[in-house]
């Protein structure tokens, strides 16, 4: 068996198992840790992700599908990302969890504290912060607000797995501390569709 | 402290001043200039823009917000783009208003 058999066997488990909680218990703060530490484990098997099957980053992040399920189905990830990568506060509308197989990404948590009455306007204070590096994961239920940054000066590349595939993503809403702002990308489904429709 | 760069803002003809630590996105918005934009992390490419005249240099972006190709035809992320000289931008995308 090649590797990338070993690799696509591991991923194949994970997402029986991550079905099987979900199935049980469906996605809740305490399903969505159990998944973590299902990642973690695969995290800490990096024998089976060298960098060298993956192309690095043209710029300074890059996204490989492990595996990616049909219609509204879940994602599997490596994630490559360069020192000082960083996004800002974001609530991407699905749930997310990660582990890290190398590097280090500080994700901070956030939530609103305005009422969402003005359009384009918000405020965000902070409210924890998880360093993911080898051993360790987070995991976000659909509407968290998060943000990322690559620390140190070594690339971090970590697993990820995302309710819905990265291409079928909902509209992401971005909060800036700095212009008390949010602001929205178009969901990536209609986006795919409108360009599919020519 | 540095002189800052002059930014002319070609959709709407304003000159702003940018220090050399400023992303151009932010020197717009702190002139008020109702500049594209969504992530301002260089992950989605609303403030995607194209250099007219001048130079920048980029901060960390995604591979998907701007390609190397994109580069190279003088495109930009005015939310990555520090001013090495005064610049003249264009932005992309429509703004919000």
């Amino acid at each position: 068996m090649t590797l990338a058999d070993r690799r696509r066997r591991a991923c194949a488990k994970l997402m029986a198992d991550v079905h099987a909680i979900e199935a049980k218990e469906g996605i809740t703060p305490s399903t969505l840790h159990a998944i973590k530490l299902k990642l973690v484990a695969l995290a800490n098997k990096p024998e089976l992700f060298p960098l060298s099957d993956f192309t690095m980053p043209a710029a300074q992040s890059r996204n490989h599908p492990l595996l990616v399920e049909d219609n509204d189905g879940h994602g599997i990830y490596l994630t490559i990302a360069m020192p000082g990568k960083e996004a800002a506060p974001h609530d991407h509308g699905i749930w997310c969890v990660s582990a890290a197989l190398s590097g280090r990404e500080r994700h901070e948590y956030f939530r609103r504290t305005d009422d969402g009455a003005k359009a384009g306007f918000a405020t965000i204070e902070k409210i924890g912060e998880v360093m993911v590096e080898p051993g360790c994961g987070t995991s976000m239920s659909d509407h968290d607000i998060h943000s990322t940054k690559v620390v140190g000066d070594r690339p971090a590349v970590g697993l990820s797995i995302y309710g819905w595939a990265l291409t079928r993503f909902p509209a992401v809403s971005w909060y800036h501390q700095r212009y008390s702002s949010t602001r929205s990308t178009p969901s990536r489904r209609h986006v795919l569709a409108a360009a599919q429709a020519g | 402290m540095a002189t800052p760069h002059r930014i002319t803002i070609a959709n709407t003809g304003q000159v702003i001043d940018c220090g050399r630590n400023q992303t151009i996105l932010d020197a717009a918005i702190a002139a008020s200039i109702d500049y594209p934009y969504a992530c301002a992390t260089g992950n989605c490419g609303t403030c995607s823009s194209r250099v007219e005249a001048g130079k920048i240099s980029l901060l960390p972006h995604s591979d998907t917000s701007l390609t190397p190709a994109q580069i190279k035809a003088g495109q930009t992320l005015a939310c990555r783009a520090r001013p090495r000289s005064d610049v003249t931008v264009t932005w992309l995308a429509r703004a919000r208003q």
